[in-house]
């Protein structure tokens, strides 16, 4: 039996079956380690195709810093489930008909391996194998699609702005040490040097 | 037949030389922890262990006893399979990495092309080990040192990432091997001096070692994310940062110190075969790691946060574009 | 049996649908909507990334790249909003959003 396919039915299973532990779990902090499960199964089915650059790239990003994100978010917060379950038993019937119609839908369209998917024109950036993934990757990206590599770097920047601005607290509580005040502060200023007469005091 | 010829024999193959990275692995950070209590020991004027065995070399089976026989106790509120997973992932986690590594020309267990990734999303993966321990203990002490570390260790593996860059700027290509050999003629630490540093103290904070270790800090934060783990869930974690440790020495080797290439390729120097030389700069590097370990005290925790964010950041992105510009003017 | 396309694409819609059922199901929890959109952008880079490989074309692992940017950001700022209400209303449910109602 050969080994391929068997490694995409394993890979192909375990994301599934996590998926739907996701959407299906009643305490969240298990729902996202199976979506971490999922996210890492999913990577193992892009080295299959081989977009090894991308299946690396989801494990750093996806896995090393959304779920983590997700993670604290969900540790921090205290979260009664009793309330947010209800209604989880009266939209299971007609929410699994829509779905599994769309399901069938999609399978109708892209059918079962009979027919063959045509496509006429010619691929814009086609790969070439004589170079690794990273590098056609990089050619490609940095010359034809840069105002769209732009514009992503102009969409994280506004993001990562944006949540620091909403969820900053400056608390006046706290005391906090500012390296750089306590740098550019003078003897003069702080200690006095008093001649105290004996039996006076100051 | 033809299953056995195949399948059988290049599994066999191919657990045979996984065995040989990982059997020498585990008694290296066996005698880690050994060497650790001696070098300290001898900084602080002091012998480290030296009664069990010859000079105390039989000390790490000791220990390695003493963590089998204890008794495992779960804490009643925690959350029994992630407690017991967490220690199995951070194990698991820190001997995948070693996949990668070449230890000599073409010795390498998986010569992959994006080499320098798969390190970095493993360490990013690291994180999990710790987050979720300090979540399924159910202890207020193990969920802050869980916590804390796991900023910590986010906040610097970005800074990593960074001076990872500008030295794949200089290679041209994310194959460890090529990263070596690339150095031929120069070893990155020269040109790159800053660099090093930068990364070096970053995997100080990335393995949770003094000065940076105040989540698991013994006299802070009762030992942190591991309080509430006994014998062998301890055995893993203690394992799984030695790992760690040595896995950043080796990163630190290739990518500044020249992997398994001598200083220079004259006479004396090319006696000694490669595979050597490479141990011969781990150990160099693990030294280091112990000395600052018996020199610095620890950083306040806002202070190291500061230093990640607004010193090493800054620093290494700047340090990217100067890289970057320099290629493209002097060198293309 | 040897595996093609159709394997990979079954596969992200499966996945797609059940990000729509994590809808459907959870429709209180605002942290589980916002993971099966996560689960819905996941399924469509896989069919980007499969096509990519059918027709030998980049531009599909290159938008997938840009996807995947883009969801990051999206998870980042959803979740910052989530955190403020959490801290100014004590609660996450969707049910509880309703401050500006007439």
């Amino acid at each position: 039996m050969a080994i391929l396919p068997l490694v995409f039915y394993i890979l192909a299973i375990v994301t599934i079956t996590s998926a739907v532990m996701v959407v299906t779990s009643r305490n969240p902090v298990y729902a996202v380690l199976f979506l971490i499960l999922t996210f890492f199964n999913a990577a193992g089915l892009f080295l299959l195709m081989n977009a090894e650059f991308l299946a690396m790239i989801l494990l750093i990003i996806y896995i090393g810093a959304v779920a983590v994100l997700f993670l604290f978010v969900v540790m921090m917060l205290n979260i009664n489930l009793v309330v947010l379950r209800q209604g989880f038993t009266s939209y299971l019937p007609i929410g699994g008909m829509i779905v599994l119609a769309l399901l069938a839908e999609i399978i109708m369209v892209i059918g079962l391996g009979g027919t063959e998917l045509k496509v006429t024109a010619a691929a814009t950036s086609p790969i070439s194998y004589q170079i690794t993934n990273a590098e056609a990757i990089g050619r490609v990206i940095y010359t034809d699609y840069v105002l769209a590599f732009h514009t992503a770097g102009i969409v994280l920047l506004v993001s990562m702005i944006g949540a620091i601005v909403l969820a900053l607290r400056q608390r006046t509580d706290v005391k906090r040490q500012s390296i750089n005040k306590q740098n550019i502060r003078l003897p003069e200023e702080v200690v006095e040097l008093v001649k105290v007469t004996r039996g006076r005091g100051v | 037949m033809e299953f056995i010829d195949a399948y059988v024999i290049p599994g066999a193959i191919l657990f045979a030389q996984m065995l040989s990275i990982l059997l020498p692995l585990l008694i290296a950070i066996a005698y880690l922890t050994f060497f650790e209590r001696k070098v300290i020991g001898a900084i602080q004027l002091r012998k480290g262990p030296s009664l069990v065995g010859p000079f105390g070399l039989f000390q790490p089976f000791a220990d390695v006893l003493k963590l089998m026989s204890k008794e495992t106790i779960i804490p009643s509120g925690a959350n029994k399979i992630i407690f017991i997973l967490a220690p199995i992932i951070t194990f698991i986690l820190s001997l995948v990495s070693w996949a990668v590594i070449p230890f000599d020309e073409g010795i390498v267990l998986a010569n992959i092309n994006v080499g320098v990734l798969y390190l970095l999303a493993i360490s990013s993966l690291n994180v999990y080990g710790v987050i979720i321990s300090g979540w399924a203990s159910n202890s207020k002490y193990a969920f802050l040192g869980a916590l804390r570390s796991t900023a910590q260790m986010i906040s610097y593996e970005i800074s990593i990432g960074l001076v990872i860059i500008s030295v794949l700027l200089c290679v041209g290509s994310m194959n460890l091997t090529e990263i070596v050999e690339a150095q031929k003629t120069v070893w990155f630490i020269i040109p790159m001096l800053p660099m090093f540093l930068i990364f070096f103290i970053s995997a100080l904070a990335e393995t949770n070692r003094a000065p940076f270790d105040l989540p698991e800090g013994e006299s802070e934060l009762v030992a942190g994310y591991f309080v509430e783990y006994s014998s062998i869930g301890f055995a893993f974690f203690f394992i799984g940062e030695y790992a760690n440790m040595i896995l950043m020495s080796a990163m630190t080797s290739i990518l500044f110190l020249g992997g398994w290439l001598p200083p220079l390729n004259i006479f004396p120097f090319k006696w000694i075969p490669n595979l050597l030389w490479f141990v011969i700069k781990v150990s160099l590097v693990l030294f280091v790691f112990l000395w600052v370990r018996a020199t610095f005290p620890r950083y306040r925790y806002d202070q190291l946060m500061r230093l990640g964010w607004k010193v090493f950041l800054p620093l290494s992105m700047l340090w990217v574009v100067i890289t970057a510009s320099i290629k493209i003017m002097f060198f293309d | 049996m040897a595996i093609t396309i159709n394997h990979y694409l079954i596969v992200a819609a499966i996945l797609f649908t059940l990000g729509i059922f994590g809808i459907f199901l959870n429709r209180k929890n605002v942290i589980i909507i916002l993971m099966s959109i996560e689960l819905m952008l996941l399924a469509v880079n896989i069919n980007f990334i499969a096509f990519s490989t059918q027709f030998g074309d980049l531009v599909g692992q290159v938008f997938a790249l840009l996807v995947l940017t883009v969801a990051a950001a999206e998870a980042a700022v959803g979740l910052a909003i989530l955190v403020v209400f959490f801290r100014n209303r004590g609660s996450i449910s969707v049910d509880d959003i309703n401050l500006m109602k007439g």
